[in-house]
């Protein structure tokens, strides 16, 4: 496996199939587990996220000749990524949930515990199910930035947001979790 | 929790609790790149480049200079006509009163003699 730079991948991206072929291997082998982690903290399944992620990669080899590299590739791969997720939350919304038990919608901390890739306490899943009451934006500029670790600045690029209105969307974000633990107690 | 944890929560003491199948990302860019499909190069496609394809830009380029210097030519052209134009026009309708020219052959001091040979000469 060749090593990451991204000036040589965007220059082999335009040469024939197999460089093409090696340079995308090289992206996929770069990105695709902290991807992997961004989509699965959204969908908490790892069936799901890992669906996603396949998506992602196959939307971005079809469409690699329309990257013209104004951003990085990195910031281009968390676009798509992003896209998928929401898209695939937004459908999930309108389906009838399979995962129900006598008194309706199981909720997502019983989910998680009968996750066989989930191993948090009672305290994470209920962070989980904390997180799960945010909106999806609001829910991603968390995960991004709590979980990923992510700058404000890169979080920026991606949802093309401003920084200040990130700041103040995590900021909402914890206090709307701070309060839901609140209640609990 | 309580918000003493929350405020871990701002210090990033984030815990990663999820887990993943053994070995997946060991096997996730294979798997991935297994899942692509096909997909032909825009930049690979084999382009048969034929003689009159390799000499037409140059032949465009040729064909614009000409036409610039023909529009330039046809401008400059029709200007100096028109100062020509301008300038004969001037020349023919400079017209001279009876009074003038007496008065200036009298102040030039020049005969009839001087005065036809001058008019000849000069095709009047």
């Amino acid at each position: 496996m060749m090593a990451y730079d991204e000036r040589r991948i965007l220059e082999m991206l335009r040469e024939d199939d197999i460089s093409r072929r090696r340079a995308f291997e090289s992206i996929v082998n770069n990105f695709s587990e902290q991807l992997y982690w961004q989509i699965r903290h959204m969908v908490l399944s790892h069936d799901d996220a890992n669906d996603i992620l396949q998506n992602t990669f196959i939307k971005a080899w079809t469409n690699i000749d329309s990257f013209m590299g104004y951003s990085r590739i990195s910031t281009w791969l968390y676009r798509i990524a992003v896209n998928e997720t929401l898209t695939f939350l937004n459908r999930q919304k309108t389906t009838v949930p399979l995962d129900t038990d006598e008194d309706g919608e199981l909720s997502i901390a019983d989910r998680l515990e009968s996750d066989p890739y989930f191993d948090g306490d009672l305290t994470e899943r209920q962070l989980q199910e904390a997180i799960a009451t945010l909106p999806d934006k609001q829910r991603m500029v968390f995960n991004m930035k709590y979980f990923n670790e992510m700058k404000y600045e890169e979080i920026s690029e991606v949802l093309g947001t401003s920084v200040g209105a990130l700041k103040a969307s995590f900021h909402i974000a914890v206090k709307k979790i701070e309060e839901y633990f609140n209640n609990i107690d | 929790m309580k918000k003493e944890s929350l405020y871990k929560i701002d210090e990033r003491q984030a815990r990663r609790p999820f887990t993943v199948p053994q070995g997946y990302f060991e096997n996730l860019t294979q798997n991935i790149m297994a899942s692509l499909p096909e997909q032909e190069s825009i930049y690979s496609s084999k382009i048969i480049v034929t003689p009159w394809m390799r000499i037409r830009p140059y032949l465009y380029a040729a064909a614009a200079f000409a036409g610039i210097f023909f529009c330039l030519k046809a401008a400059v052209g029709i200007n100096s006509r028109n100062n020509e134009a301008q300038y004969a026009q001037a020349e023919e309708t400079t017209i001279y009163s009876d009074e003038y020219i007496d008065s200036f052959l009298e102040t030039a001091m020049i005969n009839d003699y001087t005065l036809y040979y001058t008019l000849v000469e000069s095709g009047n």
